[in-house]
């Protein structure tokens, strides 16, 4: 196996999460997309882990493991700041949520 | 190894075109349903990788608890299920353009950088590959060498745990 | 089976060494917001007034004062910098000022938020709790020599600073600003993550000293790989720090947020992007300067112009101060982009007199809001001087320092940056900063002349501002810290030189 199907796998789905960010309005959809790109970095970084030896190996999973723990707190935050909109304003809509301009 | 090659063919391919059906779909229980395939199928990658442990986590903490918290979401901001009003901005040229664009760079960044190299094969037994690499060498090195990012990790947890609490509840 | 079996046929796993005292400062601010919790679980009825505050101001000062022991070892020529568990974080006067600058914040912040916070029928541990979290995640970043526990604690940081911003959940501006902080932040803190995968892909290392190692010992044959990773780490740095163009967020969230929680985005929050921006870029990536120092030169001038521009067509007060906050933010990457010793030094010097000014600016603010933290326009400033003449006084030192008027610890900061530019023949660069001040300046006048000037009779009187005790102390500091400091900058200046970052190899 190459190093870089993984890496360029990893590339296809953080572009496809970034194309998720700017293109939803729907506040949950933006949410899934940001873990999108969080699980393409995952795959990244397990895989530059293989790269080098052991120590580098487990540097890898280890940041993995992390990162997974982070998206997970991330998601919980995420959708208290949605049901809070939805609750005030029955709408997860970004666009609507646009009281500030200038 | 051919059959890596082919898990990984299957794998790819479906993690990118669930992927892309979850960015695009006009469900959103389904856009839900496409990223448990996404989460599904980099799990399956992470074995491939023979990152086991990681792999675990990722249907445990993804698909166990987050898809499940997404589906809640869900259920809370929407009354009815199925088809809804307009889910996607105006900007869906503009977005898939800066996507395909940062795709050609990092394409280019990765195939200039490191070619075709391969990745090396581990000829270990099961147990030399959890005293190096596996996951009892993950678990030593989670508690020694990276015991400060564990903690701060639990800080980070707490601020969650006490900020959706703040956010969430009724006054 | 007994115990004492059980736990003999555990394999011990070699825990790394702790430096207890190197470490007091995280563990001071993470036991306060515990405590803080404990306290409002276990008791029935409300604590006295101000507990909450009284304990947040108290942990940040013992978290000074163990900075403060610390500061003396790290600065004995035999002892020095060195690192502590496992090599994730680094005990040098870099770390140390950042400790000091972040607990600044949150104490001066928590002063501004005692009052707010009762007057906005808020009152709890909660926010407190938060600050104190997400300043630890703040100065975990400032100590960070590795890559795993820099973006951990950014998303420490983070994650609390997107609850405080929608903490006053009755107001939809509040509630506006937590959702766009958040999707924007986890957008960019998504691309720094895939930058330091793309770092440690080339480099085979996520510990800074080792990357830093790393890349004295080796020349890259492709750069594409690292190059790629310095941008996308500037992405998530930027974003933090409100560098043009990663700072469309800023005004709508300094706006939104409640105003003292906008005091602490821009003092704390800020503070612990720039001791990234400098520990990773000026320290471990060093040997590729010439690379790097382009792309903050090009942030650095978009930053200077677009802060000081559009802040002038702004009418609301809070929303002028973030497009000045991203003009300082400017002036700070006028530092960062000379890396040189002089450059950090004039960098940490900015950011020290920074907080403070942007800490009394803010604290005005929340004053002059009135209940509800709605009176944020400039006709709610106007004849403030004829109502609190002491306030306007205060607002006006804050308004003149931000400007970079002699006799302000402003001036200094800004001399100090556009000269270490200078020293690094950054002349255009310099150039722009000093035109950039110019055209800032009139922004900040405009504020002055609302307050001393338009007072007609006849004219509508604008709200009844309160000085509370807490927000008072939070001002007077302010006010002396921006005044004594602009006249006699030598000790300041001094501890800013002894604060250079160094990186040290992992050992393991």
């Amino acid at each position: 196996m190459l190093l870089n199907q993984f890496l360029l796998l990893g590339a296809v789905l953080f572009c496809i999460g970034v194309y998720g960010v700017l293109a939803r309005k729907n506040g949950v959809l933006v949410l899934m997309s940001i873990e999108l790109i969080l699980n393409s970095v995952n795959i990244n970084l397990v895989a530059f882990g293989m790269m080098g030896g052991d120590a580098a190996a487990i540097t890898g999973q280890v940041f993995a493991l992390f990162v997974i723990t982070v998206a997970a707190a991330e998601v919980g935050v995420g959708l208290a700041i949605v049901l809070l909109i939805y609750r005030n304003r029955t709408t997860v809509d970004l666009d609507e949520v646009d009281l500030m301009k200038g | 190894m051919i059959a890596q090659n082919i898990a990984f063919g299957i794998l790819a391919a479906s993690s990118v075109l669930a992927a892309i059906r979850m960015v695009t779909t006009k469900n959103v229980v389904h856009a839900a349903l496409y990223l448990v395939v996404v989460l599904g199928s980099v799990a399956a990658n992470y074995i491939l990788l023979a990152a086991e442990f990681v792999a675990v986590v990722q249907l445990l903490v993804y698909i166990g608890a987050i898809v499940v918290l997404f589906l809640f979401g869900v259920m809370l901001t929407r009354a009815k299920l199925g088809h809804e009003g307009e889910l996607d901005n105006d900007q869906r040229g503009l977005a898939a353009v800066t996507a395909l664009l940062i795709l050609g760079i990092l394409g280019y960044v990765l195939v200039d950088y490191f070619g075709d190299d391969k990745l090396p094969q581990l000829n270990r037994t099961h147990e030399q590959l959890n005293a190096t690499r596996g996951t009892g060498a993950v678990g030593n090195a989670i508690f020694s060498t990276y015991l400060i990012p564990f903690e701060v990790v639990s800080v980070l947890l707490l601020a969650a745990l006490v900020g959706a609490i703040v956010l969430a509840r009724r006054d | 089976m007994t115990a004492a079996l059980l736990f003999a046929q555990v394999e011990k796993v070699a825990t790394p060494k702790l430096d207890w005292a190197a470490t007091a400062p995280l563990l001071i601010l993470c036991g306060a917001a515990l405590l803080l919790l404990l306290i409002s679980s276990l008791t029935t009825s409300r604590p006295a007034r101000g507990t909450y505050a009284v304990i947040t101001v108290l942990a940040s000062a013992f978290a000074i004062g163990t900075a403060g022991v610390l500061w003396a070892r790290v600065t004995d020529a035999e002892r020095g910098a060195f690192t502590t568990a496992a090599g994730a974080l680094t005990v040098d006067g870099f770390s140390v000022f950042f400790i000091v600058v972040i607990s600044l914040g949150i104490a001066l912040s928590a002063l501004l938020a005692d009052d707010y916070l009762r007057r906005e029928n808020l009152d709890g541990p909660e926010l407190y709790v938060l600050m104190l979290l997400s300043g630890a995640g703040g100065i975990v970043m400032a100590m960070a020599n590795d890559l795993i526990v820099v973006f951990l604690g950014l998303e420490t940081l983070s994650i609390a600073l997107y609850v405080m911003a929608g903490f006053n959940r009755r107001r939809a501006e509040s509630r506006e600003s937590a959702m766009k902080y958040f999707v924007l932040g986890a957008f960019s803190s998504a691309f720094l993550l895939y930058g330091i995968a793309f770092i440690y892909g080339a480099t085979g290392s996520t510990n800074l000293g080792d990357i830093a190692g790393f890349l004295n010992a080796n020349t890259l044959e492709h750069t594409g790989l690292l190059l790629g990773g310095f941008a996308l780490l500037l992405v998530g740095f930027g974003f933090k720090a409100s560098a043009v163009p990663f700072h469309v967020w800023t005004p709508d969230v300094y706006q939104g947020a409640p105003t003292p929680v906008t005091a602490f985005m821009a003092s704390a929050s800020k503070a612990a992007a720039f001791a990234a921006l400098l520990r990773v870029f000026v320290s471990t990536f060093a040997e590729y300067r010439l690379d790097w120092q382009p792309l903050i030169w090009g942030i650095a001038v978009l930053t200077l112009v677009v802060g000081s521009v559009l802040a002038i067509v702004q009418t609301d007060v809070k929303r002028m101060m973030a497009y000045s906050s991203i003009s300082h933010a400017g002036f700070i990457l006028v530092g960062v982009q000379a890396a040189t010793a002089q450059g950090v030094s004039a960098a940490l010097f900015y950011v020290l007199s920074y907080t403070f000014m942007i800490v009394g600016t803010f604290g005005v603010a929340t004053l002059v809001s009135g209940k509800g933290d709605e009176h944020h326009g400039l006709e709610a400033y106007r004849g403030l001087s004829r109502r609190r003449p002491g306030l306007a006084l205060t607002f006006t030192v804050f308004l003149l320092a931000q400007a970079g008027v002699p006799l302000t610890s402003g001036f200094l900061a800004k001399f100090y940056v556009i000269g270490a530019a200078v020293d690094a023949h950054s002349y255009a660069l310099a150039l722009i900063a000093m035109l950039s001040s110019v055209v800032s300046a009139f922004l900040y006048l405009r504020i002055v002349v609302a307050m001393y000037m338009t007072d007609e009779e006849g004219a509508e009187p604008g709200p009844r501002v309160r000085v509370p005790l807490g927000a008072g102390v939070a001002l007077g500091l302010a006010v002396a810290f921006t005044v004594v400091v602009g006249i006699l900058p030598q000790q300041v200046v001094h501890w800013a030189d002894r604060a250079i970052p160094v990186v040290l190899a992992s050992g393991r």
